[in-house]
Formats: structure tokens, C-alpha cells, sequence
């Protein structure tokens, strides 16, 4: 479905943006963003979940999705482990214990962000015009199992683009994920293309 | 004579674009690292002029990589060339001992005006 070069240029697409989002996170949480190597996968529907269980590496998640649609086309899903982010809130200026209408509320806002810059890094490097529908809560404490279940999954494969955002000095990680059906695939696969030829 | 550049990055496209970002007909010999690990193994077998550092790589990373040049001695001018643009990665490298930061992606730009500044590009 992908070469090893468009794999390859494809990390390295991922790479930036993923940088991009770490800054942005950094700047929002004032905390040093410690990132990951993106990896891409390409996947059948039923190799996903467990991929996913080894990725979050918690037995439930909370997860938020965020539609992406223009030139490229899929879901970006953003992934916190059992921690969420009870952390996160001193650092967003709340200061007392917040309620869990408010934790939700920080899920969706750090989603956003996160997606917004990553996936906003990647398609401008393929010169592609993306937008985004309005992130939603997928998914509130639940086993990784369930995830695809509540996603509709119905692709023949998916792009799996996996990027890891973890704070220096607090226990909060999340995961972004970007799953692409595979048509979609084939027309992010052109773009890489045309992206290498410029090297 | 030739300036010796090591180009140390895992992702084999990083290293492409960046030696395409190089300046044209420059007298350079290029080597290439695909982690920290391989580039002090590099630097031992021989002389480096110029490093070109990514930070973020499987088995020793690019601080990493520069503590253990620190340790051993191992000197050159290091640019460090990141995808990670946090303010405090770039002050922690030029602490640790890069002479430059340049956010991915390269281009010659960003380059040319760095490689002037440490003499190595008239």
C-alpha cells in the first residue's frame, strides 16, 4: 500500500508536524513536550485495536475524534491513557479540583490542538487544503477494544500514524492517531509522492 | 580540501533533503549516521568537520550524542537540525554544545547564513 520510501517520507512528514504540535502543547502547558518517532502502519481493521493496546499501554482509554476532510480525508483520534489529565489542570489555570465536565472540556481543547497542529504540519508539506469538523468525546473511560467499535471502522485497511506527546515533568501522555481508509490512502500516497520529488 | 560532514538522522529522507539543502558545488565529503550510536562510531574511524544532529532517534538520541562527544572529547561544529522547535530544546543543545539550531524542514535559507557565520562557506 506504501513503499518503503513513502513510508520513510511519510515519518519524516510526520515528524515536523508532530514538532509543530510539541511546540504548540509546550507553549499552551508552559512544560517541556518530550516527543516520540512517529510510526506508520498500515493496518486491517482487526489488527487495529490491539495496535492501539500497545500504544496506550492502559487497559481504558477516554479518546476524542476529530473528522479531517478536503484535499485528504479520515479521523484523527487522540487517546488518553487511565491518568487523563487531572495534571493538566493546574497547569491551564485551574485551581481547584475540577469536576469531570471540566476534564472533558480539557480533553477536547488539548485534542484540538493537538490535531489542528499535526495534522495542519503534515498537509501542508503535501500541499494539501485540509479542514476540521469540531472534536468530540468518542469515548470516556472504556477498554481499548471498544474504541473501533464506537468508530464505525468499515475500511478494507487504514493508515495508522501513530505520535506520542508526553510532559517532562508530569505523568500525562496521550496519542495521536490518524486512520485513513483506503482510497484515501492511495491519494495521501500521490501526494508523498510528489513530495519526494523535490529531493 | 574538502569539509568532512557527518549527517546524522534515522529517517533516510531527513538525510536526503537535508544534503539537497547543502549548498551546490561546495567541496564536501558526506557521511551518514542513522543514529547517535553509529555517529560517534563514525567520528572515531575518522575526521568530522561539520555535524549535521537530528534530536529525536532510536538508540541514542541527539542530547545524548552530544553528552557522549562532550565525554570523549570528540569536537566539531554541530548544527543541530530538529523537527522539535520547543524553545528550551533549542537553548538545552547550544548548552550542551551545538553551535546552531535549524528547524525542520532544512532548506538553504537557513543554512547558508549559519555556515558563513562559522567560516565554513565563503
Amino acid at each position: 500500500m506504501l513503499t518503503k520510501d513513502q513510508r520513510d517520507a511519510l515519518q519524516e512528514i510526520a515528524n515536523i508536524g508532530m514538532g509543530q504540535a510539541g511546540e504548540v502543547i509546550a507553549r499552551v502547558l508552559n512544560e517541556f513536550v518530550t516527543l516520540s518517532i512517529p510510526r506508520v502502519l498500515i493496518l486491517k481493521p482487526n489488527l487495529i485495536a490491539p495496535a492501539l493496546q500497545r500504544i496506550v499501554n492502559s487497559e481504558a482509554v477516554s479518546a476524542v475524534r476529530q473528522a479531517f476532510h478536503g484535499n485528504l480525508r479520515g479521523e484523527a483520534l487522540v487517546l488518553f491513557g487511565a491518568q487523563r489529565c487531572n495534571d493538566l489542570a493546574g497547569l491551564m489555570g485551574y485551581e481547584e479540583k475540577i469536576d469531570h465536565a471540566t476534564e472533558m472540556e480539557i480533553l477536547l481543547d488539548i485534542s484540538n490542538i493537538l490535531v489542528g497542529a499535526c495534522l495542519g504540519g503534515i498537509a501542508k508539506q503535501v500541499n494539501a487544503d485540509i479542514g476540521f469538523s469540531a472534536p468530540s468525546l468518542m469515548a470516556d473511560h472504556v477498554p481499548v477494544n471498544e474504541i473501533l467499535k464506537i468508530s464505525d471502522v468499515s475500511w478494507e485497511c487504514a493508515l495508522l500514524l501513530e505520535v506520542n506527546f508526553k510532559l517532562e515533568k508530569l505523568s500525562f501522555a496521550c496519542h495521536l492517531i490518524i486512520l485513513m481508509p483506503e482510497n484515501e490512502l492511495k491519494t495521501f500516497a500521490g501526494k508523498i509522492d510528489r513530495f519526494m520529488e523535490a529531493f | 580540501m574538502a569539509i568532512s560532514i557527518l549527517v546524522v538522522d534515522d529517517s533516510p529522507m531527513a538525510r536526503k533533503m537535508l544534503i539537497k539543502a547543502l549548498p551546490a558545488h561546495w567541496n564536501v565529503k558526506i557521511t551518514q549516521a542513522g543514529n547517535g550510536k553509529e555517529a560517534i562510531a563514525e567520528f572515531r574511524a575518522g575526521k568530522v568537520d561539520l555535524m549535521f544532529l537530528d534530536l529525536t532517534m532510536p538508540e541514542m538520541d541527539g542530547y545524548q550524542t552530544l553528552e557522549a562527544m562532550r565525554n570523549e572529547g570528540l569536537k566539531c561544529v554541530v548544527i543541530v537540525v530538529s523537527a522539535d522547535i520547543q524553545p528550551i530544546a533549542q537553548e538545552r543543545v547550544l548548552k550542551a554544545g551545538a553551535a546552531a539550531f535549524i528547524k525542520k524542514p532544512v532548506d538553504i535559507q537557513k543554512l547558508e547564513p549559519i555556515l558563513r557565520q562559522f567560516g565554513l562557506l565563503e
